[in-house]
């Protein structure tokens, strides 16, 4: 496999082939590269997708700037802590995507799925105006709320304002409208009992089962403190709102009754029961100073009085720790 | 032995800018193991992500620090005159330092989202995997590269006199800079983003740092046993050209799934297999070089890391790379943990080892301290490589997992189903990583203070660490048994039986497509071969090495008739030769 000293092996004529051989490889490679960009060949482009006023093109600086791929994979390129995020848009739908990236900590519920399909966008980018019809278009969203919803998850909070949401939402759209030539491969295993029970065995999947069917209880508690936290639970409040004075993604609750809050516009007011109620209700009204305002949905729509007077019952019953 | 020409000593600080961002670089992986059992560990203060982009990123710069190191030290030997424009390499360190503090300082802003846009590119940091150093960085690391380019050439003699290595290393520093200027645009679309950044990724590993590889192996081997150049160069030209022929086609392994066109699987299926090609040849070479002359081994941790730079760079480039190569494999692979273990032993394997290979050989030289002790290099040698051997069989078997839990079964709770599941294997990867953080430790002290430590005489067969092992060798039946001369048929039953382990492993990923795996949900076959594939492929490895080294050892062990010959002005010689 070596040519020895002063054998003659022909050496310059070989090199020459050699080097014409690479010369054909690349030629190869030109061309193919030049027939992956086609215009013919009708793969989805940024610029050609949104969602509501946010355009695709926008959310895949968001997603770089965030150095999402840092965690996650896209079209499988990426870190291995997350999932893969590139058929994500298609699985969980946009309504779930929304409830759960302005607070990443934690698994949106159901009712928090629910409050974003009160907006506009959504109602026009789905489809769909129930929560009924929209688990059934993006099963993803029903398993995991049915699953992990409420519960804790292991992705940090990010400070992504209500736009770059909306920008990174419109990015997914884009990748899951992307053609990859069938990966990641279909899964053909029926049934989610049946894969979880493939993973874990029986024993797991049945010691996992009443955990999840605890926060499901519907009936009214009689106290409205107790009521309030029933429904703080529901909505998952607390994946934003810690219940002593931290900040997760919004103030946290302890002690927050009855003291003197600095607002945006550089006032204080008081946080009474009113401006609590309003909060919850129109939540923009007066925005916090240093939080960013439109994160919050508006749950003027979706709780009656008597539940945001529970509500604001409840967070005055936290003590300040 | 003493270094010919002053300007080699610009190598030093390069070497020992390697040890530091190594260090750094290892210290930034263990908590990146750590956070992968426990992804809540430092969420808020060090998440995840700006780890893994340090990690990646010091990953790279080390190497890159230590091969501008082995070839400022080796350019002077080439060229037989000094380094041109010396002052500008003191430019190339300082300006290498900023960038690094900076880089490392700017991907924290990654946690809030700031990218620096403006005038569209992102100028403090880009959140793409391997190319996260911002614009501003990227600018200075091109006149960085355009710096060493000038230098080289401007160093060596005129073209016509070049010979293979010459040819090797002037293409690799100027289609470093040139590869590097694809990575410095902001693209819109993802499928043409993906698309240009393996041109960077995979250019630049599989198609230059491959040519400086080669390159700097051969000459390192020349100046280690004192072969003449040209019975390197044949191998060095060979070694090139099929890089290029295989790999040049073969970056169409990564254009599968990112939204390119299907017809890139056969290209890359078909082209990427001859990979492993080059790597064969050069492992042969390796064995052909150490083995062609029985000159007792002079400098052993020099050529222990040279020795599993090109034993990993089989294994973990060649084999576990051509695993996953084809479609119907990749199809599995793709975005599981089986690649970083691919990606661990080809990147510190490979790379890795050249650079500490020549930080081992060139230091002791700058220093005047070539009758060091070689005790603590041998040791870093087998933690370095156990752990990170280590490293890699958690990552594939843990991947292996990955790939039915989350791709067969299609169950996507990272948190719920994918992490337990995993289990054992995350444990895994922290403990050898914590192996191969104490084998780094060593290294790094051996190399920083050597020469400077308060020396004990040392006894010239100590000075080899063989007093031991010649003894253990007596016992085992003199220079006969496991230290007996390692024949060409020996290594190729070696090689052999790696790549049928490779073989193993390739079916076992190939077996996810069965529909007994893929329908009824059974993952025997697959969990099968991949036990019996990577632990197998690994201990052969690691026997391979031991086996290797130890017929080198024994060579010490053996009549003084070679020391005569070894005895020669090690510069002499290589002037003669060159």
């Amino acid at each position: 496999m070596s040519c020895a000293n002063g054998k003659n092996c022909d050496e310059t004529r070989k090199r020459r082939r050699a080097l014409v051989a690479l010369g054909i490889m690349m030629l190869i490679f030109i061309m193919l590269s030049g027939f992956s960009f086609l215009k013919s060949r009708n793969q989805i482009t940024p610029d050609s997708v949104s969602f509501g006023p946010y355009k695709a093109a926008d959310g895949k600086r968001v997603f770089q700037s965030y150095n999402c791929m840092g965690c996650h994979t896209m079209v499988g390129n990426g870190a291995y802590l997350g999932p893969d995020l590139t058929k994500e848009y298609e699985r969980a739908g946009p309504a779930w995507l929304a409830a759960f990236l302005p607070s990443a900590g934690g698994w949106p519920t159901e009712a928090a799925v629910r409050t974003q399909l009160m907006n506009q966008d959504q109602i026009a980018d789905t489809g769909v105006d129930s929560i009924e019809a929209y688990f059934k278009k993006y099963s993803g969203a029903q398993q995991r709320v049915e699953r992990r919803g409420g519960g804790t998850s292991l992705m940090p909070n990010l400070p992504l304002s209500s736009e770059e949401v909306g920008q990174l939402i419109a990015y997914l759209k884009y990748t899951s409208a992307l053609n990859t030539e069938g990966w990641p491969p279909k899964v053909k295993i029926e049934g989610l009992d049946r894969r979880l029970q493939l993973a874990h065995g029986t024993h797991a999947v049945a010691a996992a089962a009443p955990a999840a069917a605890a926060p499901a209880a519907g009936t009214v508690a009689p106290d409205p403190a107790a009521r309030g936290e029933q429904l703080v639970k529901e909505y998952a409040c607390g994946s934003c709102h810690a219940l002593d004075d931290t900040r997760l993604v919004g103030p946290g609750w302890g002690g927050l009754s009855g003291s003197q809050v600095s607002l945006a516009d550089g006032s204080t007011v008081k946080a009474d029961d009113a401006y609590l109620a309003e909060s919850i209700r129109q939540p923009n009204a007066k925005v916090v100073a240093g939080y960013p305002a439109g994160v919050m949905p508006a749950y003027d729509k979706l709780l009656k009085d008597e539940d945001v007077n529970a509500i604001v019952a409840y967070i005055h019953s936290l003590e300040k720790q | 032995m003493q270094i010919q020409y002053q300007t080699q000593r610009l190598s030093m600080r390069f070497f020992m800018l390697m040890l530091v961002l190594f260090a750094a670089q290892v210290g930034f992986g263990l908590i990146l193991a750590m956070q992968q059992t426990d992804p809540t560990l430092l969420a808020g203060v060090l998440n995840f992500n700006v780890v893994r982009a340090e990690h990646l990123n010091l990953g790279l710069l080390w190497i890159l620090a230590g091969f501008i190191g082995a070839i400022l030290f080796v350019g002077p030997l080439l060229s037989k005159r000094e380094l041109a424009a010396p002052w500008l390499i003191k430019v190339l360190f300082y300006a290498f330092v900023a960038t690094v503090i900076w880089n490392v300082a700017t991907q924290a802003l990654a946690m809030r989202g700031i990218a620096g846009w403006w005038e569209g590119q992102p100028w403090l940091q880009e959140g793409l995997e391997y190319l996260e150093a911002g614009r501003a960085a990227d600018l200075v690391i091109l006149v960085g590269f355009s710096i060493l380019a000038y230098v080289v050439l401007r160093t060596f003699p005129p073209v016509r006199e070049w010979n293979e290595i010459h040819w090797g290393l002037g293409i690799g520093v100027v289609a470093l800079m040139a590869v590097w200027v694809f990575g410095l645009f902001y693209v819109p679309r993802l499928d043409m983003q993906e698309y240009f950044r393996w041109f960077v990724v995979h250019y630049w590993v599989e198609g230059v740092w491959e040519v400086i590889h080669i390159s700097l192996v051969g000459f390192l081997l020349v100046l280690l046993f004192k072969v003449d150049v040209k019975s390197v160069g044949y191998a060095v030209f060979w070694g090139v050209v099929l890089v290029w022929l295989s790999g040049l086609l073969g970056n169409a392994h990564h254009y599968f799934w990112i939204g390119t066109p299907e017809f890139w699987q056969f290209w890359g299926s078909l082209f990427s297999a001859l990979e492993p090609l080059p790597l064969v040849f050069c492992f042969w070479h390796i064995y052909l070089d150490a083995h062609q002359n029985r000159r007792p081994l002079e400098n052993a941790p020099a050529f222990y890391f040279i020795l599993g730079s090109v034993v990993l760079e089989q294994v973990g480039a060649g084999i576990l790379g051509f695993s996953m190569t084809f479609a119907l494999t990749n199809v599995w692979s793709h975005g599981t943990w089986v690649t970083p273990g691919h990606a661990h032993l080809a990147l510190f394997g490979t790379f890795g080892m050249l650079g500490i290979a020549a930080a081992y050989y060139a230091v002791p030289i700058m220093r005047k301290a070539t009758n060091f002790d070689q005790r603590l290099g041998k040791l870093a040698f087998w933690l370095v490589f156990t752990g990170i051997l280590g490293v890699a069989l958690a990552f594939a078997l843990g991947g292996t997992v990955q790939i039915f839990v989350y791709r067969t079964l299609g169950l996507e709770w990272f948190g719920g189903d994918v992490f337990p599941a995993m289990g054992v294997f995350k444990l895994l990867v922290p403990t050898f990583g914590f192996v191969f953080a104490v084998g780094a430790g060593v290294l790094i002290f051996d190399l920083l203070t050597l020469g400077r430590r308060a020396r004990a005489p040392v006894a010239p067969d100590a000075r080899h660490g063989v007093a031991h092992a010649g003894e253990m060798a007596v016992h085992a039946g003199g220079v006969g048994g496991w230290s007996r001369y390692l024949t060409g048929f020996e290594a190729g039953i070696w090689l052999m039986a790696m790549w049928i382990f490779g073989a193993v492993i390739t079916l076992g990923l190939l077996s996810f497509n069965l529909p007994r795996v893929r329908e009824m949900g059974d993952p025997t076959l697959p969990y099968l071969l991949a036990w019996i594939g990577y632990p197998g492929l690994l201990l052969v490895t690691l026997l391979f090495v031991w086996r290797f080294l130890a017929s080198m050892e024994a060579r010490v062990a053996a009549p003084a008739a070679a020391s005569a010959a070894a005895a020669i002005p090690a510069g002499a010689a290589v002037a003669a030769e060159v």
